[in-house]
């Protein structure tokens, strides 16, 4: 039998502390049986919807309760860390390159897994209503789609969009996708790892290097604004400077150069660590659902819903589930940049 | 020479809850920015309060509906309430018993044992009390569990009425009798439904008031009142303290919910300090 008690002590230590503070229940009081403790923490945890009161943690054998409510959490963020501010697309998961660090593991051997025109449009027209101020389109390789222009130009339509790319497929037919985008509304985001070749090709494949850098140089003669975003191994990300001057001489400016730390997802065998509970989330959608953070878009861990649509429902999913775990750890995230 | 108007007037309250300095240190903030400045200095319990405002030590009490009655009867009802939480205008005592055991109203207390908070707790000991007067119901006609936790803070902390409300879940009492905010608290999420049910509800009532005296000039307790009633649940700032506070408006008291507490005062013989 539910002990009502509880709440009366719960009460009781609530009012001998400050707001902010919290106390630690044993909801257990002298049963052992497992369906008496649920019932007394479902109890509890009714009581704190209702009170105002916050139910940080529950634990087999105890409860912590915050007098009052918690901090808004979302709040507490820089107006651009907010979920949901930004929308990511998978457009798709194949890519004619195969890095060893690829954080979804892409290659030219990966399923397609193509989001496909249909649900990028729909997506695009709800993503302003439902707050979203910037697109980001990202693979796999997106050129390697025959329609990537026509989703590209169902998210200018609508907002900002920011297209991922190794910048290696600007040739023919692609070439000629490429020039029919936004240049107004677009930014190309290209994939570049260091200043000579070595590195970059050590960990993206022979002469990968020289076509990215060709890529990136077409692109800005096209009258494309173009970002520049490397993956570099944790240590190596404090010692960027001759990177950054090489990029200078590309005529890539300062605001537009991007380093970012490998992650350990995917393909790659070490790197940041990344979990819900660190990791402020990116709203990121894939053919199968939507997930937590582009760079874990395959992390079984860290898959949100099946259900895309509205996206305003998917948006709002994963706000809550964010300020939960930030109740439940309270600690500060990493913030891993992504774009 | 500074003007009037700025000098902070000062605010006694009792430090019934860790939230009172939160709660103060906000209303001095918000204050600060009004032309009616105010500070405020904690006491330890009611009848220091009262003795303070009376000495024109502070010029204004936050004080318990207790300790306005008390200001009232020492002051010769010179003393004015100034303003109230919008709580504290409609406030009753309500009579609770284990959920299924039958009571349906004050005169099934007869004859049982009912357990009262503090005995300085106006809504979960005095007007109970009196109400059961009113009622016919004498003290001898019950078995009174008196549970006198935090004497002098007027039943501010609560908690005797949650040890009332044990005393009822253990089956050392039969019903008890606690301030509608404490059933509020104790309900919410309709948890108790089950366990403990209400069976008599009091008429409202007032509760706690800013209490002045004459010297307080009043132009000044005015034009403070008008910045009092300016606190708005919707502004952020002002609602964290309100929230805190348990109320979300200022409002005018109704001096005339003070009738059934005097009343009792004088039928009771309750003491002139506690
Ligand atoms: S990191 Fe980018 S370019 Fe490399 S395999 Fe993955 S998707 Fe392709």
């Amino acid at each position: 039998m539910v002990n009502h008690g509880l709440v009366l002590d719960l009460i009781d230590r609530l009012g001998r502390i400050p707001a902010g503070s919290t106390v630690t229940l044993d909801v257990m009081s002298g049963t052992a049986d497992a369906g008496e403790i649920a019932d007394n923490i479902d109890m509890i945890a009714t009581w704190c919807r209702a009170s105002g009161n916050a139910l940080v943690e529950s634990r087999h054998d105890a409860v912590v309760v915050r007098h009052g409510r918690s901090p808004d959490t979302l709040a507490g963020l820089h107006p651009d860390q907010v979920p949901g501010t930004r929308l990511w697309m998978y457009t798709n998961f194949d890519c004619n390159l195969h890095c060893d660090y690829c954080c979804v593991s892409s290659s030219p051997q990966a399923d397609r897994r193509a989001l496909g025109a249909d649900r990028v449009a729909r997506l695009a027209e709800e993503a302003e209503p439902a707050g979203v101020r910037q697109l980001i389109l990202t693979g796999g390789e997106p050129f390697l789609l025959p329609d990537i222009d026509e989703l590209v130009a169902s998210c200018t339509a609508h907002l900002p969009t920011t297209l991922l790319t190794n910048g290696m497929l600007f040739r023919g037919a692609r070439l000629e996708r490429l020039r029919r985008m936004d240049r107004e509304r677009l930014t190309l985001q290209i994939s570049l790892d260091s200043a000579t070749p070595e590195q970059h090709d050590a960990h993206r494949g022979p002469h990968s290097w020289e076509r990215a850098v060709a890529g990136i140089g077409l692109a800005l003669d096209e009258g494309f604004d173009v970002k520049v975003a490397a993956t570099l191994p944790a240590e190596q990300t404090h010692e960027v400077a001759p990177f950054k001057a090489f990029l200078g001489t590309l005529g890539i400016r300062p605001e537009n150069q991007v380093i970012r730390a490998v992650a350990h997802q995917g393909a790659a065998h070490d790197g940041i660590e990344l979990t819900v509970e660190s990791l402020i989330p990116e709203v990121t959608i894939t053919a199968d659902g939507v997930w937590w953070h582009p760079v874990s878009a395959t992390d079984a861990s860290q898959f949100v819903r099946r259900e895309i649509f509205p996206l305003a429902d998917a948006i709002a999913d994963v706000r809550r589930r964010f300020v939960r775990h930030r109740e439940a750890a309270d600690r500060a995230a990493d913030w891993f940049p992504c774009s | 020479m500074i003007p009037a108007s700025t000098v902070p007037r000062l605010i006694g309250s009792v430090a019934y809850s860790p939230n009172v300095v939160t709660v103060w240190e906000g209303m001095r903030a918000y204050f600060t920015g009004t032309d009616t400045p105010i500070d405020f200095v904690l006491f330890s319990n009611y009848g220091r309060l009262v003795d303070a405002l009376i000495g024109g030590t502070v010029d204004l009490a936050w004080n318990t509906n207790l300790a306005y009655v008390r200001t009232l009867l020492q002051t010769k009802g010179a003393c004015r309430a100034l303003a109230s939480r919008d709580t504290d205008v409609v406030f009753q005592s309500v009579f609770v018993s284990r959920a299924g055991t039958g009571f349906d109203g004050l005169e099934a207390v007869r004859g049982r044992r009912l357990a009262l908070g503090s005995r300085d707790s106006a809504q979960a000991a005095i007007l109970p009390l009196q109400y059961l007067h009113e009622a016919g119901i004498g003290d001898d006609d019950v078995t009174l569990m008196r549970i006198d936790s935090d004497v002098g803070k007027h039943g501010d902390t609560g908690r005797s009425e949650l040890d009332a409300l044990r005393a009822v879940l253990d089956d050392r009492a039969d019903a008890a009798a606690i301030g509608v905010n404490t059933w509020q608290a104790i309900t919410r999420g309709e948890i108790m439904t089950g366990a403990i049910e209400s069976f008599w509800m009091s008429p409202e009532y007032s509760h706690c008031t800013f209490t002045a005296l004459p010297a307080l000039s009043t132009e000044w307790a005015e034009a403070w009142l008008a910045d009092l009633f300016a606190m708005d649940w919707e502004n952020p700032d002002h609602r964290a303290i309100l929230e805190l506070e348990g109320l979300r408006r200022w409002v005018p008291p109704n001096l005339d919910g003070y009738g059934s507490l005097i009343a009792a005062v004088a039928e009771q013989g309750i003491p002139d300090r506690w």
